[in-house]
Protein backbone atom coordinates (compact mmCIF):
# COMPACT_ATOMS: atom_id res chain seq x y z
CA UNK A 1 0.00 0.00 0.00
CA UNK A 2 2.86 2.32 0.90
CA UNK A 3 4.28 1.70 -2.13
CA UNK A 4 1.08 2.63 -4.35
CA UNK A 5 0.88 5.76 -2.13
CA UNK A 6 4.50 6.36 -3.45
CA UNK A 7 3.75 5.42 -6.99
CA UNK A 8 0.84 7.35 -6.77
CA UNK A 9 2.67 10.37 -5.66
CA UNK A 10 5.75 10.35 -8.11
CA UNK A 11 2.78 10.37 -10.86
CA UNK A 12 1.10 13.13 -9.70
CA UNK A 13 4.23 15.22 -9.08
CA UNK A 14 5.92 14.27 -12.73
CA UNK A 15 2.40 16.15 -13.60
CA UNK A 16 2.39 19.12 -11.68
CA UNK A 17 6.02 19.75 -12.06
CA UNK A 18 6.18 19.20 -16.07
CA UNK A 19 4.88 22.59 -16.64
CA UNK A 20 7.22 25.65 -16.14
CA UNK A 21 7.31 29.17 -17.38
CA UNK A 22 8.64 27.77 -21.12
CA UNK A 23 5.25 25.24 -21.15
CA UNK A 24 3.21 28.07 -20.62
CA UNK A 25 4.53 30.82 -22.46
CA UNK A 26 5.02 28.78 -25.82
CA UNK A 27 2.27 26.78 -25.32
CA UNK A 28 0.04 29.84 -25.12
CA UNK A 29 1.82 31.99 -28.22
CA UNK A 30 1.46 28.74 -30.02
CA UNK A 31 -2.33 28.47 -29.61
CA UNK A 32 -3.07 32.24 -30.05
CA UNK A 33 -1.20 31.77 -33.46
CA UNK A 34 -1.29 28.35 -35.25
CA UNK A 35 -4.07 26.64 -33.12
CA UNK A 36 -3.59 23.01 -32.38
CA UNK A 37 -1.31 22.42 -35.83
CA UNK A 38 1.87 22.20 -33.57
CA UNK A 39 0.74 19.23 -31.31
CA UNK A 40 2.41 16.81 -32.85
CA UNK A 41 5.87 18.35 -31.53
CA UNK A 42 4.48 18.38 -27.86
CA UNK A 43 4.17 14.90 -28.21
CA UNK A 44 7.40 14.26 -29.92
CA UNK A 45 8.95 16.57 -27.21
CA UNK A 46 7.41 14.64 -24.57
CA UNK A 47 8.23 11.10 -26.01
CA UNK A 48 11.70 12.52 -26.07
CA UNK A 49 11.83 13.46 -22.36
CA UNK A 50 10.87 10.23 -21.11
CA UNK A 51 12.95 8.89 -22.95
CA UNK A 52 16.07 10.41 -21.82
CA UNK A 53 14.98 11.26 -18.24
CA UNK A 54 14.40 7.82 -18.04
CA UNK A 55 17.74 6.58 -19.14
CA UNK A 56 19.45 9.81 -16.87
CA UNK A 57 17.75 8.14 -13.69
CA UNK A 58 19.12 4.31 -15.02
CA UNK A 59 22.38 5.57 -14.80
CA UNK A 60 22.22 7.66 -11.42
CA UNK A 61 20.40 4.56 -9.82
CA UNK A 62 23.03 1.88 -11.15
CA UNK A 63 25.76 4.17 -10.87
CA UNK A 64 25.14 5.58 -7.69
CA UNK A 65 26.03 9.08 -9.31
CA UNK A 66 24.24 12.02 -11.43
CA UNK A 67 24.64 11.79 -15.03
CA UNK A 68 26.91 14.96 -15.22
CA UNK A 69 29.85 13.20 -12.80
CA UNK A 70 29.82 10.40 -14.66
CA UNK A 71 29.98 12.40 -18.34
CA UNK A 72 32.99 14.55 -16.80
CA UNK A 73 34.71 10.92 -15.76
CA UNK A 74 33.96 9.44 -19.11
CA UNK A 75 34.11 11.76 -21.68
CA UNK A 76 36.89 13.63 -19.88
CA UNK A 77 37.31 17.43 -19.08
CA UNK A 78 37.13 18.89 -22.51
CA UNK A 79 33.75 17.33 -23.68
CA UNK A 80 32.77 17.80 -20.56
CA UNK A 81 33.57 21.54 -20.43
CA UNK A 82 31.57 21.88 -23.27
CA UNK A 83 28.52 20.16 -21.66
CA UNK A 84 29.24 22.37 -18.87
CA UNK A 85 28.81 25.53 -20.67
CA UNK A 86 26.12 25.09 -22.89
CA UNK A 87 23.74 23.57 -20.17
CA UNK A 88 24.82 26.04 -17.34
CA UNK A 89 24.04 28.87 -19.18
CA UNK A 90 20.61 27.55 -20.48
CA UNK A 91 20.27 27.02 -16.84
CA UNK A 92 20.82 30.50 -15.81
CA UNK A 93 18.76 32.04 -18.23
CA UNK A 94 15.62 29.14 -17.25
CA UNK A 95 16.57 30.63 -13.62
CA UNK A 96 16.30 34.10 -15.42
CA UNK A 97 13.08 33.00 -16.76
CA UNK A 98 11.26 31.22 -14.01
CA UNK A 99 11.65 33.48 -11.27
CA UNK A 100 10.61 36.57 -13.68
CA UNK A 101 7.23 34.05 -14.32
CA UNK A 102 6.88 33.90 -10.66
CA UNK A 103 6.66 37.76 -10.08
CA UNK A 104 4.65 37.96 -13.04
CA UNK A 105 1.97 35.95 -11.33
CA UNK A 106 2.29 37.37 -8.30
CA UNK A 107 1.44 40.58 -10.10
CA UNK A 108 -1.19 38.89 -11.33
CA UNK A 109 -2.63 38.06 -8.25
CA UNK A 110 -2.18 41.37 -6.56
CA UNK A 111 -1.53 44.36 -9.26
CA UNK A 112 1.77 45.25 -7.26
CA UNK A 113 4.32 45.65 -10.51
CA UNK A 114 6.62 42.24 -10.77
CA UNK A 115 9.66 44.03 -10.27
CA UNK A 116 8.90 44.46 -6.57
CA UNK A 117 8.15 40.53 -6.98
CA UNK A 118 11.57 39.47 -8.13
CA UNK A 119 13.80 39.98 -4.77
CA UNK A 120 10.88 38.25 -2.47
CA UNK A 121 10.51 35.15 -5.19
CA UNK A 122 14.61 34.86 -5.02
CA UNK A 123 15.06 34.86 -1.35
CA UNK A 124 11.82 32.15 -1.09
CA UNK A 125 13.84 29.89 -3.92
CA UNK A 126 17.21 30.59 -2.28
CA UNK A 127 15.19 29.83 1.60
CA UNK A 128 13.57 27.02 0.19
CA UNK A 129 16.88 25.24 -1.32
CA UNK A 130 18.36 26.05 1.65
CA UNK A 131 16.36 24.89 4.30
CA UNK A 132 13.26 22.49 3.39
CA UNK A 133 14.19 18.94 2.45
CA UNK A 134 14.51 17.87 -1.30
CA UNK A 135 10.98 15.60 -1.38
CA UNK A 136 8.98 17.92 0.60
CA UNK A 137 10.01 20.29 -2.02
CA UNK A 138 9.65 18.57 -4.69
CA UNK A 139 6.17 17.17 -3.82
CA UNK A 140 4.72 20.37 -2.57
CA UNK A 141 5.45 22.15 -5.62
CA UNK A 142 4.28 19.57 -7.77
CA UNK A 143 1.32 18.86 -6.28
CA UNK A 144 0.25 22.46 -6.07
CA UNK A 145 1.08 22.14 -9.89
CA UNK A 146 -1.51 20.21 -10.48
CA UNK A 147 -3.67 23.46 -10.08
CA UNK A 148 -2.75 23.84 -13.87
CA UNK A 149 -5.55 21.42 -14.57
CA UNK A 150 -7.70 23.66 -14.50
CA UNK A 151 -6.36 24.99 -18.37
CA UNK A 152 -8.19 21.45 -18.95
CA UNK A 153 -11.16 22.11 -16.94
CA UNK A 154 -11.46 25.42 -18.50
CA UNK A 155 -11.53 24.18 -22.09
CA UNK A 156 -14.30 21.57 -21.58
CA UNK A 157 -16.25 24.69 -19.58
CA UNK A 158 -15.69 27.19 -22.77
CA UNK A 159 -17.61 24.59 -24.52
CA UNK A 160 -15.82 24.57 -27.91
CA UNK A 161 -16.78 23.16 -31.45
CA UNK A 162 -15.15 19.88 -31.02
CA UNK A 163 -14.69 18.86 -34.61
CA UNK A 164 -13.08 22.19 -35.22
CA UNK A 165 -10.46 21.55 -33.16
CA UNK A 166 -9.79 18.32 -33.61
CA UNK A 167 -9.36 19.28 -37.41
CA UNK A 168 -6.70 22.02 -35.98
CA UNK A 169 -4.44 18.59 -35.32
CA UNK A 170 -3.29 18.47 -38.76
CA UNK A 171 0.29 19.80 -38.96
CA UNK A 172 -0.50 22.71 -40.92
CA UNK A 173 1.26 26.35 -41.77
CA UNK A 174 -2.43 28.96 -40.71
CA UNK A 175 -3.02 31.27 -43.94
CA UNK A 176 -1.68 34.16 -42.19
CA UNK A 177 1.84 32.49 -40.82
CA UNK A 178 4.88 31.24 -42.76
CA UNK A 179 6.47 27.89 -42.77
CA UNK A 180 9.79 29.66 -41.72
CA UNK A 181 7.80 31.08 -38.20
CA UNK A 182 6.07 27.84 -38.00
CA UNK A 183 9.24 25.76 -38.06
CA UNK A 184 10.75 28.09 -35.60
CA UNK A 185 8.19 27.76 -33.02
CA UNK A 186 7.93 23.79 -33.44
CA UNK A 187 11.43 24.43 -32.72
CA UNK A 188 10.58 26.29 -29.49
CA UNK A 189 8.07 23.91 -28.48
CA UNK A 190 10.31 20.77 -28.79
CA UNK A 191 13.38 22.92 -26.50
CA UNK A 192 10.19 23.43 -24.11
CA UNK A 193 9.13 20.02 -23.55
CA UNK A 194 13.09 18.91 -23.84
CA UNK A 195 15.03 21.47 -21.51
CA UNK A 196 18.30 20.13 -20.31
CA UNK A 197 18.21 21.13 -16.77
CA UNK A 198 14.64 18.84 -16.37
CA UNK A 199 17.12 15.69 -16.90
CA UNK A 200 20.28 16.63 -15.00
CA UNK A 201 17.54 17.63 -12.10
CA UNK A 202 15.80 14.55 -12.77
CA UNK A 203 19.51 12.38 -12.25
CA UNK A 204 20.87 14.46 -9.04
CA UNK A 205 16.93 14.10 -7.85
CA UNK A 206 17.72 10.39 -8.30
CA UNK A 207 21.13 10.68 -6.15
CA UNK A 208 19.37 12.89 -3.36
CA UNK A 209 16.72 10.02 -3.02
CA UNK A 210 19.42 7.62 -2.72
CA UNK A 211 17.53 5.46 -5.26
CA UNK A 212 19.31 2.22 -6.44
CA UNK A 213 18.66 -0.47 -8.95
CA UNK A 214 15.43 -1.45 -6.77
CA UNK A 215 13.60 2.33 -7.64
CA UNK A 216 13.99 1.94 -11.09
CA UNK A 217 10.17 0.27 -11.74
CA UNK A 218 8.77 3.29 -9.89
CA UNK A 219 11.43 5.71 -11.43
CA UNK A 220 10.10 4.03 -15.13
CA UNK A 221 5.96 4.94 -13.91
CA UNK A 222 6.76 7.89 -13.15
CA UNK A 223 8.48 9.13 -16.29
CA UNK A 224 5.99 7.20 -18.73
CA UNK A 225 2.91 8.47 -17.00
CA UNK A 226 3.65 11.41 -15.04
CA UNK A 227 5.26 13.30 -18.11
CA UNK A 228 3.16 12.45 -20.89
CA UNK A 229 0.10 13.68 -18.61
CA UNK A 230 2.00 16.44 -17.82
CA UNK A 231 2.10 16.96 -21.65
CA UNK A 232 -1.23 16.59 -21.74
CA UNK A 233 -1.57 19.83 -19.37
CA UNK A 234 0.38 21.72 -22.56
CA UNK A 235 -1.67 20.72 -24.61
CA UNK A 236 -4.54 21.86 -22.54
CA UNK A 237 -2.45 25.41 -22.48
CA UNK A 238 -2.50 25.48 -26.31
CA UNK A 239 -5.90 24.45 -26.60
CA UNK A 240 -7.48 27.27 -24.57
CA UNK A 241 -5.45 29.92 -26.53
CA UNK A 242 -6.60 28.73 -29.81
CA UNK A 243 -10.14 28.51 -28.62
CA UNK A 244 -10.24 32.23 -27.21
CA UNK A 245 -7.28 33.67 -28.18
CA UNK A 246 -6.85 32.76 -31.65
CA UNK A 247 -10.17 33.92 -32.96
CA UNK A 248 -10.10 37.66 -31.60
CA UNK A 249 -7.11 38.21 -33.16
CA UNK A 250 -4.42 37.78 -29.84
CA UNK A 251 -1.10 36.87 -30.25
CA UNK A 252 0.12 36.31 -26.94
CA UNK A 253 2.68 38.48 -25.35
CA UNK A 254 2.30 38.54 -21.95
CA UNK A 255 1.54 35.89 -19.09
CA UNK A 256 -1.69 38.16 -18.09
CA UNK A 257 -3.12 37.19 -21.95
CA UNK A 258 -2.57 33.67 -20.61
CA UNK A 259 -4.69 33.38 -18.01
CA UNK A 260 -7.83 35.38 -19.70
CA UNK A 261 -9.06 31.55 -21.47
CA UNK A 262 -9.56 30.27 -17.97
CA UNK A 263 -11.48 33.17 -16.34
CA UNK A 264 -13.31 32.78 -19.55
CA UNK A 265 -14.48 29.23 -19.00
CA UNK A 266 -14.06 28.83 -15.29
CA UNK A 267 -14.55 32.60 -13.60
CA UNK A 268 -12.87 33.59 -10.59
CA UNK A 269 -12.40 30.30 -9.00
CA UNK A 270 -10.31 28.85 -11.98
CA UNK A 271 -8.30 32.39 -12.12
CA UNK A 272 -7.38 31.52 -8.72
CA UNK A 273 -6.39 28.21 -9.15
CA UNK A 274 -4.12 28.71 -12.69
CA UNK A 275 -2.99 31.51 -10.19
CA UNK A 276 -1.64 28.89 -7.54
CA UNK A 277 -0.55 26.53 -10.62
CA UNK A 278 1.62 28.99 -12.29
CA UNK A 279 3.25 30.67 -9.06
CA UNK A 280 3.40 26.45 -8.08
CA UNK A 281 5.16 25.68 -10.99
CA UNK A 282 7.56 28.59 -12.08
CA UNK A 283 8.34 28.52 -8.69
CA UNK A 284 8.66 24.41 -8.88
CA UNK A 285 10.94 25.14 -11.79
CA UNK A 286 13.09 28.23 -10.31
CA UNK A 287 14.05 25.46 -7.57
CA UNK A 288 14.63 22.59 -10.22
CA UNK A 289 17.33 25.44 -12.30
CA UNK A 290 18.61 27.22 -9.60
CA UNK A 291 19.47 23.47 -8.01
CA UNK A 292 20.68 22.25 -11.41
CA UNK A 293 23.14 25.05 -12.08
CA UNK A 294 24.63 23.77 -8.35
CA UNK A 295 24.54 20.37 -9.57
CA UNK A 296 26.24 20.74 -12.87
CA UNK A 297 29.07 23.21 -11.70
CA UNK A 298 29.59 21.12 -8.52
CA UNK A 299 29.85 17.61 -10.54
CA UNK A 300 31.87 18.73 -13.12
CA UNK A 301 34.18 20.62 -10.21
CA UNK A 302 34.31 17.51 -7.72
CA UNK A 303 32.88 20.11 -5.20
CA UNK A 304 30.74 18.53 -2.68
CA UNK A 305 26.99 18.45 -3.59
CA UNK A 306 23.72 17.81 -2.63
CA UNK A 307 21.14 18.88 -0.27
CA UNK A 308 21.04 15.77 1.63
CA UNK A 309 24.11 17.35 3.48
CA UNK A 310 24.31 20.33 5.22
CA UNK A 311 25.22 24.17 3.87
CA UNK A 312 28.16 23.86 5.31
CA UNK A 313 29.44 20.40 4.00
CA UNK A 314 28.51 21.70 0.78
CA UNK A 315 29.59 25.33 0.70
CA UNK A 316 30.62 26.01 -2.68
CA UNK A 317 27.43 24.14 -4.39
CA UNK A 318 25.19 26.46 -2.36
CA UNK A 319 27.33 29.57 -3.05
CA UNK A 320 26.93 28.95 -6.67
CA UNK A 321 23.39 28.90 -6.56
CA UNK A 322 22.87 32.20 -4.53
CA UNK A 323 25.36 33.52 -7.62
CA UNK A 324 23.26 32.09 -9.72
CA UNK A 325 19.60 33.84 -8.29
CA UNK A 326 21.77 37.02 -7.97
CA UNK A 327 22.94 36.90 -11.79
CA UNK A 328 18.76 36.32 -12.39
CA UNK A 329 17.78 38.94 -10.16
CA UNK A 330 20.40 41.59 -11.61
CA UNK A 331 19.36 40.47 -14.99
CA UNK A 332 15.46 40.80 -14.38
CA UNK A 333 16.29 44.51 -12.70
CA UNK A 334 17.30 46.01 -16.20
CA UNK A 335 13.76 45.78 -16.69
CA UNK A 336 14.18 43.07 -19.81
CA UNK A 337 10.48 41.09 -20.41
CA UNK A 338 10.79 37.89 -18.15
CA UNK A 339 8.35 36.46 -21.72
CA UNK A 340 11.15 37.19 -23.68
CA UNK A 341 13.60 35.96 -21.74
CA UNK A 342 11.28 33.03 -21.73
CA UNK A 343 10.89 32.26 -25.56
CA UNK A 344 14.56 32.78 -26.13
CA UNK A 345 15.75 30.10 -23.66
CA UNK A 346 13.85 27.57 -24.40
CA UNK A 347 15.10 28.30 -28.26
CA UNK A 348 18.57 27.96 -26.67
CA UNK A 349 17.65 24.87 -24.76
CA UNK A 350 17.06 23.50 -28.46
CA UNK A 351 20.00 24.69 -29.67
CA UNK A 352 22.67 23.10 -27.01
CA UNK A 353 20.29 19.91 -26.99
CA UNK A 354 22.62 17.67 -28.57
CA UNK A 355 25.83 19.03 -25.99
CA UNK A 356 23.14 17.43 -23.27
CA UNK A 357 21.87 14.09 -24.69
CA UNK A 358 24.39 12.74 -26.59
CA UNK A 359 26.60 12.28 -23.76
CA UNK A 360 24.10 10.77 -21.67
CA UNK A 361 23.68 8.20 -24.59
CA UNK A 362 27.30 7.48 -24.49
CA UNK A 363 27.09 6.76 -20.74
CA UNK A 364 23.73 4.81 -20.58
CA UNK A 365 25.63 2.58 -23.25
CA UNK A 366 29.02 1.73 -21.04
CA UNK A 367 28.69 -1.20 -19.03
CA UNK A 368 31.49 -0.38 -16.68
CA UNK A 369 28.95 2.15 -15.09
CA UNK A 370 25.51 0.35 -16.16
CA UNK A 371 26.77 -3.29 -15.21
CA UNK A 372 22.89 -5.17 -16.91
CA UNK A 373 20.99 -2.02 -17.12
CA UNK A 374 22.63 -1.02 -20.24
CA UNK A 375 20.30 0.68 -22.69
CA UNK A 376 18.50 -1.75 -24.93
CA UNK A 377 18.35 -2.63 -28.77
CA UNK A 378 14.97 -0.56 -29.05
CA UNK A 379 15.91 2.25 -26.73
CA UNK A 380 19.30 2.68 -28.24
CA UNK A 381 17.55 2.89 -31.74
CA UNK A 382 14.73 5.56 -30.17
CA UNK A 383 17.89 7.51 -29.13
CA UNK A 384 19.47 7.70 -32.22
CA UNK A 385 16.47 9.15 -33.86
CA UNK A 386 15.80 11.49 -31.75
CA UNK A 387 19.80 12.07 -31.63
CA UNK A 388 18.97 13.47 -35.53
CA UNK A 389 16.08 15.33 -34.45
CA UNK A 390 17.61 17.05 -31.94
CA UNK A 391 20.56 17.79 -34.15
CA UNK A 392 18.26 19.07 -37.19
CA UNK A 393 16.51 21.22 -34.45
CA UNK A 394 20.02 22.40 -33.01
CA UNK A 395 21.15 23.53 -36.17
CA UNK A 396 17.82 24.95 -38.05
CA UNK A 397 17.17 26.94 -34.70
CA UNK A 398 19.56 30.08 -35.13
CA UNK A 399 19.35 30.65 -39.19
CA UNK A 400 15.13 30.35 -38.28
CA UNK A 401 15.49 33.28 -35.53
CA UNK A 402 17.28 35.52 -38.40
CA UNK A 403 15.15 34.57 -40.78
CA UNK A 404 11.84 35.10 -38.60
CA UNK A 405 12.98 37.65 -36.08
CA UNK A 406 12.94 35.51 -33.45
CA UNK A 407 8.86 34.47 -34.89
CA UNK A 408 7.24 37.72 -35.00
CA UNK B 1 -4.23 48.35 -4.41
CA UNK B 2 -2.46 49.55 -7.95
CA UNK B 3 1.05 50.43 -7.51
CA UNK B 4 1.75 50.19 -11.83
CA UNK B 5 1.82 53.19 -13.37
CA UNK B 6 2.99 52.18 -16.75
CA UNK B 7 5.21 55.11 -18.43
CA UNK B 8 7.07 55.22 -21.03
CA UNK B 9 9.82 54.02 -19.33
CA UNK B 10 11.65 50.58 -20.67
CA UNK B 11 8.85 49.07 -21.96
CA UNK B 12 10.49 46.25 -21.77
CA UNK B 13 7.27 44.03 -21.02
CA UNK B 14 6.82 43.52 -24.77
CA UNK B 15 7.88 40.57 -26.43
CA UNK B 16 7.59 41.45 -29.55
CA UNK B 17 9.62 44.94 -28.73
CA UNK B 18 12.77 42.42 -28.34
CA UNK B 19 11.37 40.90 -31.61
CA UNK B 20 11.27 44.14 -33.76
CA UNK B 21 14.77 44.93 -32.42
CA UNK B 22 16.27 41.56 -33.96
CA UNK B 23 14.36 41.65 -36.74
CA UNK B 24 14.89 45.49 -37.02
CA UNK B 25 18.74 44.42 -37.28
CA UNK B 26 18.08 42.07 -40.12
CA UNK B 27 15.94 43.94 -41.97
CA UNK B 28 18.54 47.04 -42.00
CA UNK B 29 21.37 44.06 -42.80
CA UNK B 30 19.03 42.96 -45.73
CA UNK B 31 18.35 46.83 -46.84
CA UNK B 32 22.21 47.51 -46.40
CA UNK B 33 22.87 45.17 -49.31
CA UNK B 34 20.49 45.15 -51.36
CA UNK B 35 20.35 49.34 -51.31
CA UNK B 36 16.27 49.13 -50.62
CA UNK B 37 15.04 51.38 -47.83
CA UNK B 38 12.98 50.26 -45.22
CA UNK B 39 9.72 49.50 -45.49
CA UNK B 40 7.23 51.79 -43.62
CA UNK B 41 4.13 50.30 -44.71
CA UNK B 42 5.35 47.10 -43.44
CA UNK B 43 6.47 48.72 -39.90
CA UNK B 44 2.71 50.57 -39.71
CA UNK B 45 1.43 46.88 -40.26
CA UNK B 46 3.03 45.31 -37.74
CA UNK B 47 2.00 48.04 -35.59
CA UNK B 48 -1.42 48.25 -36.26
CA UNK B 49 -1.46 44.17 -35.81
CA UNK B 50 0.04 44.34 -32.63
CA UNK B 51 -2.21 47.63 -31.11
CA UNK B 52 -4.83 45.53 -32.55
CA UNK B 53 -4.27 42.21 -30.65
CA UNK B 54 -3.61 44.24 -27.61
CA UNK B 55 -7.14 46.20 -27.87
CA UNK B 56 -8.93 42.89 -28.12
CA UNK B 57 -7.12 41.27 -24.95
CA UNK B 58 -7.80 44.65 -23.33
CA UNK B 59 -11.81 44.45 -24.49
CA UNK B 60 -11.85 40.72 -23.14
CA UNK B 61 -10.29 41.82 -20.05
CA UNK B 62 -13.13 44.37 -19.50
CA UNK B 63 -15.92 41.95 -20.60
CA UNK B 64 -14.46 39.37 -18.08
CA UNK B 65 -14.63 41.96 -15.24
CA UNK B 66 -18.10 43.75 -16.15
CA UNK B 67 -19.16 39.71 -16.15
CA UNK B 68 -17.17 38.99 -12.32
CA UNK B 69 -15.03 36.81 -14.26
CA UNK B 70 -11.75 38.23 -13.61
CA UNK B 71 -10.56 40.51 -10.60
CA UNK B 72 -9.33 44.02 -10.37
CA UNK B 73 -5.93 42.86 -10.12
CA UNK B 74 -6.48 41.03 -13.02
CA UNK B 75 -7.88 43.36 -15.21
CA UNK B 76 -5.52 45.86 -14.07
CA UNK B 77 -2.37 44.49 -14.68
CA UNK B 78 -3.92 42.87 -18.13
CA UNK B 79 -4.57 46.69 -19.01
CA UNK B 80 -0.98 47.35 -18.09
CA UNK B 81 0.69 44.90 -20.26
CA UNK B 82 -1.36 45.75 -23.36
CA UNK B 83 -0.80 50.17 -22.94
CA UNK B 84 3.04 48.81 -23.26
CA UNK B 85 2.55 47.34 -26.52
CA UNK B 86 0.43 49.99 -27.63
CA UNK B 87 3.24 52.67 -26.68
CA UNK B 88 6.08 50.53 -27.95
CA UNK B 89 3.73 50.37 -31.66
CA UNK B 90 3.29 54.06 -31.31
CA UNK B 91 7.14 54.32 -30.38
CA UNK B 92 7.64 52.10 -33.84
CA UNK B 93 5.59 54.81 -36.33
CA UNK B 94 6.94 57.76 -34.49
CA UNK B 95 10.14 56.85 -35.40
CA UNK B 96 9.67 55.76 -38.95
CA UNK B 97 11.57 57.84 -41.53
CA UNK B 98 8.66 58.10 -44.29
CA UNK B 99 10.00 59.05 -47.63
CA UNK B 100 7.37 59.52 -49.80
CA UNK B 101 4.27 62.04 -49.29
CA UNK B 102 2.19 58.55 -49.12
CA UNK B 103 3.98 57.36 -46.71
CA UNK B 104 3.59 60.45 -44.59
CA UNK B 105 0.14 59.89 -44.51
CA UNK B 106 0.10 56.36 -43.39
CA UNK B 107 2.74 57.61 -40.54
CA UNK B 108 0.07 60.28 -39.31
CA UNK B 109 -3.26 58.26 -39.70
CA UNK B 110 -1.54 55.79 -37.83
CA UNK B 111 -0.14 57.78 -34.74
CA UNK B 112 -3.73 59.49 -35.05
CA UNK B 113 -5.31 55.63 -34.26
CA UNK B 114 -2.53 54.91 -31.73
CA UNK B 115 -3.46 58.08 -29.66
CA UNK B 116 -7.00 57.33 -29.72
CA UNK B 117 -6.24 53.81 -28.34
CA UNK B 118 -4.23 55.32 -26.28
CA UNK B 119 -6.87 57.37 -24.77
CA UNK B 120 -9.26 54.50 -24.54
CA UNK B 121 -7.10 52.39 -22.23
CA UNK B 122 -6.96 55.71 -20.25
CA UNK B 123 -10.57 56.05 -19.87
CA UNK B 124 -10.32 52.11 -19.07
CA UNK B 125 -7.83 52.29 -16.89
CA UNK B 126 -10.10 55.29 -14.58
CA UNK B 127 -12.61 52.74 -15.05
CA UNK B 128 -10.82 50.33 -12.82
CA UNK B 129 -9.30 52.31 -10.69
CA UNK B 130 -12.30 54.48 -9.42
CA UNK B 131 -14.16 51.49 -8.10
CA UNK B 132 -16.84 53.61 -7.66
CA UNK B 133 -20.07 53.16 -9.53
CA UNK B 134 -19.26 56.66 -10.98
CA UNK B 135 -17.96 58.45 -14.21
CA UNK B 136 -16.19 56.49 -16.41
CA UNK B 137 -17.73 53.27 -15.69
CA UNK B 138 -16.21 50.27 -16.98
CA UNK B 139 -18.77 49.98 -20.09
CA UNK B 140 -17.32 53.69 -21.11
CA UNK B 141 -14.03 52.11 -21.11
CA UNK B 142 -14.83 49.26 -23.08
CA UNK B 143 -16.78 51.86 -25.54
CA UNK B 144 -13.48 54.04 -26.14
CA UNK B 145 -11.98 50.62 -26.64
CA UNK B 146 -14.40 49.55 -29.11
CA UNK B 147 -13.82 52.83 -30.98
CA UNK B 148 -9.86 52.67 -31.30
CA UNK B 149 -10.47 48.96 -32.56
CA UNK B 150 -13.11 50.01 -35.64
CA UNK B 151 -10.49 52.55 -36.13
CA UNK B 152 -7.67 50.37 -36.48
CA UNK B 153 -9.55 47.95 -38.39
CA UNK B 154 -10.02 50.43 -41.07
CA UNK B 155 -6.59 51.78 -40.93
CA UNK B 156 -5.32 48.12 -41.29
CA UNK B 157 -7.71 47.57 -44.40
CA UNK B 158 -5.58 50.60 -45.88
CA UNK B 159 -2.11 49.84 -45.17
CA UNK B 160 -1.52 47.05 -46.99
CA UNK B 161 1.87 45.37 -45.96
CA UNK B 162 4.06 44.35 -49.17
Amino acid sequence: MKRLLGVALGILTAIGGFVDIGDLVTNAVVGSRFGLSLVWVVAVGVVGICLFANMSGRVAAASGRATFEVIRERLGARAGLANLAASFLINLMTVTAEIGGVALALQLASSVYYLLWIPVAALAVWLVVWRVRFTIMENVTGLLGLTLIIFAVALFLLKPDWGMLAGQLAPAVPEQETVWTYSYYAIALFGAAMTPYEVFFFSSGAVEEGWTVKDLLQERINVLVGFPLGGLLSVAIAACAAVVLLPAGISVTSLSQVVLPVAEGAGKIGLALVLVGIVAATFGAALETTLSSGYTLAQFFGWSWGKFRRPAEAARFHLAMIVCLLVGIAVLATGVDPVLVTEYSVVFSAIALPLTYLPILIVANDPQYMREHVNGRVVNVLGMVYLVIILVASIAAIPLMIVTGAGS
Amino acid sequence: MVLTTPGPGPAGRSTRTGRKHLGGLVLAALALLTGCSGGTSQSVSTALEDSSSAVATARIALRQDMDGKLTRAAASTTLDDELKEIQTSRSTVLKLSPATQEERETQKQALDVLDQCAAGFATARAALAANDGGAPSVSDGDKALAGAQDALKQLEGKVVSP
